[in-house]
């Protein structure tokens, strides 16, 4: 569980925890949408800015690489497709196939701005509750009668909190299973369906204990709505940010 | 309830706890409880206080008539329970897996609905208003990590009161007061699965109690728990009892609390076989596949297992 701690809410009282969620949820898309159109400079200086955020909010680097370990294979295999398959000046040939400079110069850029939105994401779940999500997502899809707004909220606050415990599940899974010898099968098909099928299994029972524990609870769709607070230091916050997405994109 | 039953129900509850208040918890585990002679004159006490006020029945907070539960693929959980439980007494279900402990608790609060019968909290049947007993009726489950809902252990506490929509500041002040209740004001910004397992069920309790229930139910509050975390909840459990509580324990195993509880039910094959005090009963244990305490089978008297 440990292990899983950078996909989860750090409580703390940086700058970013005290911001309003809904600023930040707007910052999330106005960022990620704005480096699209960055490119060295700007990267480089949203990479800061955001570096700055993060550590602020108390990521341990180590941890947080840790964690993402995987999402850097998705980087790599983007990062290959294209420096393969972008035209230009070649920097290494083999048969028929050329990796160029244009590519590689390309795919680095695609790559980084990857990690800016994923920087971006990460600093957003870091600071923020799911209760606060939640509230939020619902006071964004209030000006939509036909939205059932408070369910979709709620949906969206669970996923957030038991993410984490499925993968702990898996871990389970997988540690049982491998000591019982599972590495010897190589069929994946075998092995998916033993791990798969008995994962789903608990994943479900879990979620039953889950409803019955809520349910005594009191819990209803009509509950305290958390506090939507926003001040001046919100609205500078959305300057800065706003002047720093228009930097980037003109 | 009539405030003339309230002033009874405390006034009860303060001859009780006379001798024990001014201690601190820690000496009264050991001597209070653990003579059973002591244990029926506060009974008698009690049939007492009845018998003197015929109107105010509601010294029973929990009253179960004729109740069967089906389920749906047929197999019978309950079979006819008759079961009454007075105000502030702390009371251990027994019996071995499978005997119907757990769906008889989950009757208490209308996490399941009788089959047959009915299941009345403080007079009034439960199925009438679910939301309300089910505020009233605590219930701490077996699987602590299922029932943390929370990122943080104070977000966790406040799932209850935000679900009764009490305001913000009430909340707080029902958080903290919960979490310095079971010992855990200073984790409050934590995270929930960092906690030990003893921890963690103290903060299933807290969790309970920021909803102010008048009962507590624990179904099998001990499993996989370490010495200390057994010693944690069980003092708490003592404590919450002595605070007044109506205390109601499913357990298949009766070392741990037998010392402290006032009355013992035996049920087996979804039926109550046995009822009375735990000192009465303790010969007749094995027969219904609970083991007899230690203490007992050494042919002493039996003893806190806190001490």
């Amino acid at each position: 569980m440990a292990e899983l701690n950078v996909l989860g809410f750090h409580a703390g009282d940086s700058v970013l925890h005290k911001l309003d969620v809904r600023f930040k949820l707007l910052f999330v898309v106005v960022i990620s949408l704005s480096s699209l159109k960055a490119f060295v400079p700007s990267l480089s200086l949203l990479t800061l800015v955001l570096m700055v955020a993060l550590m602020s909010a108390g990521l341990s680097l180590k941890t947080a690489l840790k964690d993402l370990r995987y999402v850097f294979w998705l980087l790599l295999f983007v990062f290959m497709a294209r420096s393969l398959s972008v035209p230009g000046s070649s920097v290494i040939e083999f048969k028929s196939v050329s990796v160029t400079r244009e590519g590689l110069y390309e795919g680095a850029i695609v790559c980084w701005r990857l990690v800016i939105v994923i920087m971006t994401g990460l600093s957003f779940v870091l600071t923020t509750r799911s209760s606060e999500i939640k509230a939020a997502v619902e006071w964004m899809l209030k000006p939509f009668p036909w939205v059932p707004a408070k369910r979709i909220a709620i949906m969206l606050s669970l996923i957030v909190r038991f993410i984490p415990l499925i993968f702990e599940q898996a871990k389970k899974t997988t540690e049982a299973q491998r000591a019982r010898g599972v590495e010897n099968r190589k069929n994946p098909v075998y092995r998916l369906k033993m791990f798969g099928i008995p994962l789903m299994r608990r994943v479900f029972e879990r979620a039953d204990n889950l409803a019955l524990a809520m349910e005594a609870r009191c819990y209803s769709e009509n509950r305290t709505d958390s506090l939507l607070s926003s001040d001046i230091r919100d609205w500078i916050a959305l300057a800065g940010v706003v002047g720093l997405c228009f930097m980037i994109v003109l | 309830m009539s405030p003339k039953g309230e002033f009874w129900n405390r006034l009860e509850r303060a001859l009780d706890l006379s001798k024990n208040v001014s201690e601190p918890a820690k000496n009264d585990l050991g001597n209070s409880p653990s003579s059973y002679a002591e244990q029926g004159d506060e009974e008698d006490q009690r049939s007492e206080f009845k018998n003197q006020n015929p109107e105010h029945r509601v010294v029973n907070i929990i009253e179960i008539e004729n109740l069967s539960h089906r389920f749906t693929d047929g197999t019978v959980g309950l079979d006819n329970i008759n079961l009454s439980i007075s105000e502030g007494t702390f009371v251990v279900i027994a019996g071995r897996n499978g005997s119907g402990k757990t769906t008889l608790l989950k009757h208490l609060n209308g996490l399941l609905l009788p089959t047959n019968g009915v299941v009345k909290f403080s007079g009034e049947p439960v199925s009438k208003n679910l939301a309300w007993s089910r505020q009233k009726v605590g219930m701490v489950f077996q699987d602590a990590d299922s029932q943390i809902v929370g990122e943080t252990v104070a977000d966790d506490v406040s799932f209850g009161p935000e679900n009764l929509r009490l305001d913000r500041d009430e909340i707080k002040r029902r958080v903290a007061r919960s979490l310095e209740t079971v010992g855990l004001l200073r984790y409050k910004d934590q995270k929930p699965h960092l906690l030990s397992g003893g921890e963690k069920r103290r903060l299933a309790i807290a969790g309970i109690l920021a909803m102010e229930p008048k009962v507590l139910i624990f179904d099998e509050p001990f499993s996989s728990l370490d010495f200390p975390g057994v010693k944690q909840i069980l003092s708490q459990m003592i404590s919450l009892h002595q605070a007044g509580h109506t205390i109601l324990v499913a357990a298949h195993d009766l070392d741990k609390l037998i010392a402290h509880t006032d009355r013992l039910v035996i049920m087996e094959n979804g039926r109550i076989v046995r009822d009375g005090l735990p000192s009465q009963l303790l010969r007749e244990l094995e027969a219904f596949g609970i083991r007899e305490p230690l203490p007992s089978r050494l042919g002493m008297e039996v003893y806190s297992w806190l001490n």
